[in-house]
């Protein structure tokens, strides 16, 4: 069983009349990883993840999450069973409390953990007799991050998993996540905050329009991924550069940005052969990965 | 525990109802018995405690409507549906909790206000028949649950916080107009479980038997607009 992907998605596509919100997605994410799912707003990340989780039927294609088919009725709730869910809006029931929440939660999983989720509204300083309703955004948000980590699912999707947050709830977030990682869990979670998917990622999705764009390991990227500035004597011609590895390439007068995948070296050797008086290698972090990525989909491999 | 989340959803709704039921009707059959020695007539009596009825029955409609307004739609107006529907359980389950939670409730706020102004009316030494208390409840409860499906089917189609009782108020505004005149009497839910058909003025009484045909109708017309409901939740993708 531990050999099943926690999501496998083939071709899945998703239509809201004639927009297409997700296209033809194929997934694999690795089952003890923590994977992040990168996009702009509308690239269709929330969608994907609301088939994942039954919420939302796909037009066409087919997916898995821990083995089981997401558009089988029954199957969808045994999956919910093991998967715990953090949507993107956090938002829980106003007129119950904080305890009344967790003990509701608490008795549809066979995996959740009291301990934990003591220690938790401690750590969190959640005031148990409070009524949802008048908790702080951050305050939700951080009850419904108890509810999801209070148990031990075999896979945890966390939409924008940070939003209201402050900078010491977002590291005590991070941490959390990182040790239920550790404890066996695998975590798939959507952010705008590349600087925290940088941080503990260790696969990296990014979707735009509907499309995969990527999915490496952040190894990988790190390996792979290259900012290569060049100058040249005179302009120089972008399509002298089309070679393999190259995801997009930006000219300003004598000098050009090459935003590679790979191929490094015949890149700069191509580079010298067309008189390059300057050459500088960078390697790129997430951000610029994903800025080059998303701003050339088109190009961009996967 | 999704029957927790039901009571709990409607609790305030339900109580604030119950009291406010309890109270009115019994109030007034209390306020009518300190006037009715100048009377002295026994359709009197009957003709408070019908009255009553009617108080009931215009509580009791409201507060089926408000009872229902929940439900996917409204927690997705609220931001709350996807907590819901990450819970291993399916939308056919939801719906059949909040529709028998619902249908309790109901039934609680047709006998507990109706036993209230009955014990009150007996203690204030009005005259008092079981039947006609009976009567008027099965007509209530039976009847009524066209009301309350008419309520959950307008709360599972009809999106926004408070936007689903407000049609569902409209429609009954409609229903009062249209099918409460002589024509359509027959027909109209509403003269139907406040007794127009059965209701004698002289005597201030509901005469003949419980009319089961009449309820069986009614309640497999709550039945159906109720499974409509429950599909198209299922259908529904957020």
């Amino acid at each position: 069983m531990s050999d099943v992907p926690a999501i496998e998605t083939n071709r899945l596509s998703k239509f809201y009349g004639r927009v297409e919100a997700v296209h033809g997605l194929t997934l694999s994410v690795g089952r003890n990883r923590l994977t992040g799912f990168l996009g702009r707003n509308g690239a269709g990340k929330s969608t994907t993840i609301k088939m994942l989780l039954g919420m939302v039927r796909p037009t066409s294609g087919e997916g898995t999450v821990l083995g089981k088919r997401i558009d089988d009725p029954s199957e969808s709730v045994e999956l919910r069973r093991d998967v715990a869910y953090l949507s993107e809006d956090k938002r829980l029931y106003g007129y119950m409390t904080v305890e009344q929440t967790i003990r509701f939660t608490s008795s549809f999983y066979r995996d959740w953990r009291k301990e934990k989720a003591d220690s938790l509204l401690r750590k969190f300083e959640l005031p148990p007799g409070r009524k949802v309703k008048l908790l702080s955004k951050g305050m939700r948000t951080k009850l419904a991050l108890l509810l999801a980590l209070s148990r031990q699912p075999s896979l945890l999707i966390l939409d924008e998993r940070s939003e209201g947050l402050d900078p010491i709830g977002v590291e005590q977030l991070l941490e959390c996540l990182v040790a239920q990682s550790s404890e066996g869990t695998s975590v798939f979670f959507s952010s705008h905050q590349i600087e925290e998917v940088e941080r503990i990622a260790d696969q990296v999705c990014i979707v735009d329009q509907g499309r995969l764009l990527l999915d490496l390991s952040m190894d990988e990227i790190r390996e792979s991924y290259r900012q290569i500035d060049l100058v040249f004597p005179f302009e120089p011609r972008q399509l002298e550069f089309d070679l393999p590895g190259v995801v997009n390439v930006r000219t300003e007068g004598y000098q050009m940005r090459v935003f590679s995948s790979g191929n490094t070296d015949e890149i700069i050797e191509r580079a010298r052969t067309h008189q390059a008086t300057s050459v500088e290698v960078a390697p790129l972090g997430l951000r610029d990965v994903f800025l080059g990525t998303v701003r050339d989909g088109s190009n961009a491999l996967v | 525990m999704l029957w927790y989340k039901a009571w709990m959803e409607t609790r305030a709704r339900f109580l604030f109802s119950l009291c406010g039921m309890v109270a009115l009707p019994s109030y007034y059959v209390y306020h009518e018995a300190q006037g009715v020695e100048k009377f002295a007539r026994l359709d009197w009596y009957y003709h408070s405690l019908h009255t009553g009825h009617g108080l009931i029955a215009a509580m009791w409609v409201a507060a089926v409507i408000f009872l229902m307004m929940g439900g996917l739609l409204r927690e997705k107006a609220v931001g709350a549906s996807s907590f819901t529907l990450a819970l291993p359980v399916t939308r056919t389950s939801l719906m059949r909790v909040r529709i028998l939670c619902g249908v309790c409730q109901a039934m609680a706020l047709a006998v507990v206000p109706w036993m209230a102004m009955f014990l009150v009316s007996r203690a204030t030494g009005m005259a008092t028949s079981i039947y006609q208390a009976v009567f008027h409840v099965v007509l209530l409860a039976g009847g009524g649950l066209v009301f309350l499906a008419l309520a959950l089917l307008v709360s599972s189609v009809v999106e926004g916080e408070y936007t689903a009782p407000a049609v569902s108020f409209g429609i009954l505004f409609v229903d009062a107009i249209v099918l409460d005149t002589r024509s359509f009497g027959a027909f109209s839910p509403w003269g139907f479980i406040v007794g127009s058909e059965y209701f004698d003025r002289k005597t201030q009484l509901l005469l003949g038997s419980i009319p089961w045909v009449h309820l069986t109708v009614s309640i497999l017309l709550a039945a159906l607009l109720s499974g409509i409901a429950i599909k198209a939740v299922q259908r529904q993708e957020f």
